[in-house]
């Protein structure tokens, strides 16, 4: 009898947490603590200690599926591959899309960019992660360099002030907030920016900065004037570090502080105490994610995120930074593989010089020298769209309209797990192995590169998606480009386009628990816990100070649509809800949706909690039970977007961040009538 | 023979060099599942030889055990739970368990419970002064003794000093007091153990009473099965033995008292706080720490002693609210007061813990005032039942008291 402690990595968010499955008999049978991985020391978080149920859950795609008289039903790889194989073949660079995944490995991720560059010969290739992290690429990118995560989080622990823009640590990431509690247990500082009074303010906030939504740059620029008024700035690191200052100072000295004041509605005696709190730390850390980010002015607020720290010198030490917290295993690596339209791998720029460097790196011709479309544009402008492991029927905004933009598709392809909201839409629909069913490599939150090990068989005919994309490649007349008999062939691949992998192999991620983390140029190299340390990744090596001004948010609320509508998550929950309401454990404890009501608002409109609340936007209706809480200000409500039934993007504006296409997910406005 | 007590050593050459003491006790097991005592025995091994990455193996065949001789003491692996939850509790298996004694404590727990068939259950405890967490072994070694952990091939604890050896041959000592000082050092509730000798299990087995140097193991017979076991090992010749002399017997009750000492002004130190406390203060401090709990489970999961088919704080069985974080202060509470009479302090539920609550220092604290009141010590005696769900007779027939089913 073989019982065997394989290791895995949670195949949740972003922190790369160990875990040990039990696995007998070629079955997944428990799971139990990995104690040695550095970043979790062998805890986890509700969802991490029940990773694996939803491996074996009910109604897992075994077969591919094939719509015929309007109905999907079962057919053999072939027949869905050939028919695939067709259709695409009528499909231009223009009419054709593909979205990929944070959930992919690296090695899904680089052949799916791979096939839409060199078989579709379009640029139209995108992930989720433009929908929360893109803002990062575009804020942090004239700012610093790279939209990535600066300190190893272990570091974390290390840091005298925390400042937490946007993310409620707590309930998204849980290991790292063991690490903000012990640097909280050694007398560090935590601030908290969120409108809501969220767990992480209540209970790791020292500081709680209770803003109206969107309106971070008015917060974040009163903080630098009081910096600067108060002579905190770190004038070595300026001089010796930045370019700009100069800019910011007059436009900061520009500012009228009370009108600061008045647009966030945060005290100006708060921001001045964690504006010194932060500026007189030793070692600033700043945390930020989708509060940050989902927002029409998101690569704004990330700019001005990242001017406050270099004006307060927290940069290029372990501990410091302002570094975004991504929510998906592979949110980093997808977009290191280039899943974006206007990135190759290694985040070289798409134009006619860097396409000739992929021309000859994988010995083609042609490859496209324009940017793609994002996305939510994507999804209006195609007319094919393979849509792998994303789920946009949940996660895209405005979803009645991404509706009628699927159903007015000539084809769409959906490859993932489950018969998702978006699979059931689709004329074909394939069936992917996932996490321990196969082999391949993520990068995680700080640039982490852990491979994940094959423990288990996939279920029934499922492959990798790595696999099926060879397969329609080779069906398309691309076997060359594509003869991959294995994810670790795809990986020396990516060791040769992108430099910041060169120095990682299969072999080294056997032996170093906790992976490696990139930078990695080269096999003898440990990896790069902290980023920055000499310079910037500008062409100058320097930091931008960034001017910004505050722009409101794209739709404010007004007399037919009273209140702010904000979007967010449960820890008990994950993102669409694909995999955690097949884990009974995790759906027990949250098994409906809601609408967090202030208790002003739920009086003054006769709401209790429990009781069936009609929800309206421009764009949507949905029913949701309330939930009469003051963790909401009033004039704002809250909705978890886990939810099948009660799906919050209905009500969700589209409108995007100019820079970087980010829908505002955190603000758009609704009304709200109680249900009879 | 029961009651005996022996130093012994592997009568294998090969296994006397591998192992670290001698080899006794890997020969001991060799010789069970050789003669079919055993159908198996659970131990720990060094995932892929990195000592601070223990996990539990089951072998079956003898060859495998010479794979897991020597302490890892960087490796807190939950033996008592694997044996639960994935053997079945030994329900159809015979098997040997080598484990620390806190392992074979919440085993004869859990027996009590009806969770584990200890008639199945060869205990061969061996005797502990504590492990380390790997993260704090790993930064202790780094920081404190400028090694690379990875060097490291053995490492001992004996009289307050922490000794390691390197794989270059070298070795280097620290004081135990003062690593623990710094906040590195042993596992906190194993500072807090008592029961360094496995005086529960069918033998213990350690070094101490064994000269300084020698390779040899002291094993004290302490059961039916033990001497069973023991006294057909040397009549096999898989051991040699000699008799310790009185010396090396007092020079081992010696270290056992020195080490309990030491744990009671651990306690005394850790739970001092708390007796400067109101009932109100107590309370305050307790709820304000449960207020970062995230509900993930883990001290319920790794906690030997609970074993409920759906667990009381499940969000299906409707007595706390779902999907809160923090827990309403019930879920904590109620967990403790489901093990707090037979907590062992193995320290698992801690080590569980992703907000890093000291739960093993407020379940043992609670832990050691009910052992007072009701003299009842966790895992010693099969036949003494858990005072917080056992009525005496005596309890019974007190006027006021009135039970009803």
């Amino acid at each position: 009898m073989e019982i065997e402690y394989k290791p895995a990595i949670c195949p949740y968010c972003s922190c790369g947490c160990g875990i040990y499955l039990v696995v007998k008999d070629g079955q997944i049978i428990g799971q139990e603590p990995w104690k040695d991985h550095p970043v979790n020391e062998g805890r986890n978080c509700p969802k991490g200690k029940n990773a694996y149920e939803f491996l074996y859950a009910e109604d897992r795609l075994k077969t591919p599926l094939v719509r015929k008289n309007g109905v999907l039903g079962e057919a053999s790889w072939e027949e869905a591959l050939d028919l695939i194989t067709t259709r695409f073949k009528e499909a231009t660079p223009e009419t054709f899309g593909l979205l990929a995944s944070g959930k992919n490995t690296n090695e899904d991720a680089y052949v799916l960019q791979k096939f839409a560059r060199v078989v579709m010969s379009t640029n139209n290739v995108e992930y989720c992660g433009r929908l929360c992290h893109s803002p990062s690429a575009a804020g942090l990118g004239p700012t610093v360099g790279s939209g990535v995560m600066e300190t190893s989080e272990i570091d974390i622990e290390r840091a005298d002030c925390i400042f937490l823009a946007g993310v409620n640590l707590k309930e998204t990431f849980p290991l790292m907030t063991m690490r903000v509690l012990r640097a909280k247990g050694k007398g560090a500082k935590v601030i908290v920016m969120d409108p809501r009074e969220t767990v992480t303010a209540r209970y790791l906030g020292d500081i709680h900065l209770r803003l109206k939504p969107g309106t971070d740059v008015a917060v974040l620029n009163a903080m630098m004037s009081i910096i600067l008024s108060e002579g905190l700035e770190d004038k070595e690191f300026i001089a010796s570090r930045t370019a700009g200052i100069e800019e910011l100072r007059q436009h900061l000295s520009s500012l009228d502080l009370k009108e600061m004041e008045e647009i966030s509605g945060v005290p100006l005696e708060k921001i001045g105490e964690a504006a010194i709190a932060y500026a007189s730390a030793k070692t600033g850390c700043v945390l930020y994610d989708q509060g940050l980010n989902q927002h029409t002015t998101g690569s704004d607020n990330v700019k001005a995120l990242a001017s406050l720290a270099l004006l307060a010198g927290h940069y290029g030490r372990p501990g410091t930074g302002v570094n975004p917290t991504r929510g998906q295993i592979n949110g980093e690596g997808t977009g290191d593989m280039g899943c974006l339209n206007v990135f190759y791998p290694g985040f070289k720029r798409v134009s006619e010089d860097v396409a000739k460097i992929f021309e000859e790196a994988w010995g083609v011709d042609n490859l496209p020298t324009k940017p793609g479309l994002p996305y939510t544009v994507m999804l209006q402008k195609v007319k094919f769209l393979y849509v792998v492991g994303t789920n946009p029927m949940m996660a895209a905004p405005d979803v009645n309209n991404v509706r009628k933009a699927l159903q007015d598709l000539d084809f769409l392809v959906v490859q993932d797990i489950f018969p998702t909201e978006t699979a059931q839409l689709a004329d074909v629909v394939l069936p992917a192995a996932t996490w321990v069913e196969r082999e391949g490599t993520h990068a995680w939150v700080d640039r982490r590169v852990q491979k994940i090990d094959q423990v288990i068989a996939p279920p029934g005919e499922a492959k990798p998606d790595w696999w099926v994309v060879c397969q329609l490649a080779e069906r398309m007349g691309y076997k060359e480009t594509f003869n991959f008999a294995s994810a670790q062939e795809i990986f020396e691949e990516i060791r040769r386009c992108v430099p910041q992998y060169a120095g990682i192999t299969y072999e080294r991620l056997s032996q170093t628990t906790g992976g490696i983390q990139w930078p990695c140029p080269t096999e003898d190299h440990p990896g790069t816990p902290t980023m920055f340390v000499q310079k910037f990744n500008t062409p100058d090596g320097l930091g931008h100070f960034q001017v910004i001004d505050y722009k409101p948010p794209a739709e404010l609320p007004d007399e037919e649509y009273p209140y702010v509508l904000t979007t967010g998550r449960s820890i008990f929950h994950y993102h669409t809800g694909t995999m955690t309401r097949r884990t009974p454990k995790l759906n027990d404890e949250v098994p409906r949706g809601f609408v967090q009501i202030s208790p002003a608002d739920a009086a003054g409109e006769g709401i209790k909690t429990g009781d069936m609340v009609t929800l309206s936007s421009r764009r949507g209706s949905i029913g949701v039970p309330a939930q009469v809480t003051a963790d909401v200000p009033p004039g704002v409500l809250f909705v978890p977007f886990h939810f099948s039934e009660a799906c919050a993007n209905v009500l969700t504006n589209h409108a995007l961040d100019p820079a970087c296409k980010m829908p505002e997910y955190k603000v758009c406005a609704a009304k709200m009538e109680v249900q009879q | 023979m029961n009651g005996d007590m022996v130093l012994a050593w592997s009568s294998d050459e090969e296994v006397r060099e591998k192992a670290e003491c001698g080899g006794a006790v890997t020969s001991l097991l060799r010789f069970a599942l050789e003669t079919d005592s055993v159908d198996a025995v659970l131990a720990t091994k060094a995932r892929d030889g990195n000592r601070y990455d223990g996990v539990p193996v089951l072998i079956t065949d003898p060859q495998e055990l010479i794979g897991t001789a020597g302490a890892l003491h960087a490796s807190p692996v939950n033996l008592a739970r694997f044996l639960k939850e994935y053997l079945d509790g030994a329900a159809d298996l015979r098997i040997a368990v080598v484990c620390k004694p806190c392992d074979a404590k919440a085993i004869i727990e859990l027996s009590k419970r009806e969770q584990i068939n200890l008639d199945n259950v060869l205990l061969v405890g061996l005797n502990c002064t504590g492990t380390f967490s790997p993260a704090t072994a790993r930064k202790m070694l780094q920081e404190e003794l400028g090694l690379d952990p990875d060097d490291v091939v053995r490492e001992d604890i004996e009289d307050g000093t922490l000794t390691v050896w390197l794989r270059d041959g070298s070795e280097t000592e620290a004081d135990l007091a003062e690593l623990e000082r710094k906040g590195v050092g042993r596992r906190e509730n194993c500072r807090r153990c008592e029961t360094n000798i496995p005086t529960m299990a069918d033998v213990a087995c350690g070094k101490w009473g064994v000269e300084h140097g020698r390779k040899a193991t002291f094993i004290e017979i302490l059961s039916e099965q033990g001497s069973t076991l023991v006294d057909g090992a040397i009549k096999a010749g898989s051991i040699l033995v000699e008799q310790p002399d009185n010396a090396a017997v007092e020079r081992r009750m010696a270290k056992a008292q020195a080490a309990t000492e030491l744990a009671q002004s651990w306690q005394e130190r850790d739970f001092a706080p708390f007796k400067g406390l109101s009932l109100e203060q107590r309370f305050a401090y307790w709820t304000s720490q449960f207020s970062q709990c995230i509900k993930c489970f883990g001290c319920r999961d790794a906690c030997p002693i609970c074993y409920c088919q759906v667990c009381w704080l499940e969000a299906e069985r409707g007595y706390v609210q779902g999907g809160e974080i923090p827990p309403d202060v019930m879920w904590p509470m109620v967990r403790i007061a489901h093990v707090m009479d037979s907590c062992v302090n193995c320290g698992q539920c801690q080590d569980a813990c992703s907000m890093d609550l000291p739960l093993s220092r407020l379940i043992f604290m609670l832990n050691r005032e009910i052992a007072g009141v009701f003299k009842y010590e966790p895992g010693m005696d099969l036949s003494a039942r858990p005072p917080c769900t056992t009525v005496t007779d005596e309890e019974a027939s007190i006027d006021a008291v009135s039970i009803s089913f």
